[in-house]
């Protein structure tokens, strides 16, 4: 492959946006130097004169610096502020959460000085609490209360 | 552990009669009481019911009446649909009263009955809240 047909493939890459670094290098070299352009070609040295001087190219250090991954160490954002911001939050929700409104369930009864975990006794002793006061006693009751005659 | 069963009923904190839960007028093993809370009580709408039933003298019983009236102060109205009240010889008997500062929709309950024994008294005290209403109450309790 002679060096214009060579050129000429490196365009159409170009042109494709294929072309390497190397490759770029090499046409801009090429359209800086070449003094005798075959007539189709001189459009585009003129083209590479104008994005030359738009457009300085940075070196090739600099583009491979740029192309390269960075390192882990320099891309790794510290953590721990979002960590510390999460937490604040989670305990905001916690303490500003409003309350349960949900009654725990319990059954206690108290019977001569000794607490009873007995949910059956405890319901019995209320109902019957209930039941005596919204009768208010029985007629039988009240009439012996009345005369004294128990 | 006594004063941490009537202070689980935090509605009922502030109240004169609590006293007579807590055991500072007629000591604890002479009362027999009864803490029932939650879901219980579903089948009654109500969410709390507190009861105390004890044998007092002349004396207690009248320390115990005077609690009550104290409480009563502060029910909601007069009116019977709020509380109905019994008393003989200017002492209570018996009374059911609806007390102020409830919470949106729920009611609070406090009830007294008195029985004179001749040589004694027997006492009953109820707290009791809930979205029952008194007749709701009167219906599910009173014997036929």
């Amino acid at each position: 492959m002679d060096k214009e047909t060579n050129i000429r493939e490196l365009l159409r890459r170009y042109m494709e946006g294929e072309s390497t670094q190397a490759e770029l290098r090499q046409l801009r070299e090429y359209f800086n130097c070449e003094q005798d352009l075959p007539a189709d070609l001189a459009p585009y040295a003129q083209m590479f004169a104008i994005i030359e001087e738009a457009t300085p190219m940075p070196s090739v250090e600099a583009l491979d610096r740029f192309a390269s991954p960075l390192k882990a160490e320099q891309r790794r954002l510290p953590l721990w502020p979002f960590i510390a911001a999460a937490c604040i939050a989670a305990i905001a929700v916690i303490l500003l959460a409003p309350p349960q409104q949900k009654e725990e369930s319990m059954a206690i009864a108290y019977v001569d000085g000794k607490m009873l975990n007995d949910k059956a006794q405890a319901m019995r002793m209320g109902q019957e609490a209930l039941q005596e006061i919204f009768s208010n006693g029985n007629q039988e009751e009240q009439l012996s209360e009345l005369f004294n005659t128990p | 552990m006594l004063i941490s069963i009537v202070l689980s009923v935090s509605a009922q904190e502030g109240l004169r009669i609590n006293d007579v839960f807590e055991g500072e007028v007629i000591a604890k093993q002479f009362i027999q009481e009864s803490l029932v809370k939650g879901d219980n009580l579903a089948p009654y709408n109500l969410k709390v019911l507190h009861t105390a039933k004890c044998i007092a003298n002349a004396k207690e019983r009248v320390t115990i009446e005077h609690l009550f009236e104290e409480d009563m102060k502060e029910r909601i109205s007069d009116d019977d649909s709020n509380m109905e009240m019994e008393s003989r010889d200017g002492h209570l008997y018996y009374a059911i009263v609806q007390l102020k500062n409830s919470a949106r929709g729920t009611h609070r309950y406090i009830c007294y009955q008195c029985r004179d024994r001749s040589s004694h008294y027997d006492i009953t005290l109820v707290y009791m809240e809930g979205k029952a209403s008194l007749a709701d109450l009167r219906k599910t309790f009173k014997k036929k």
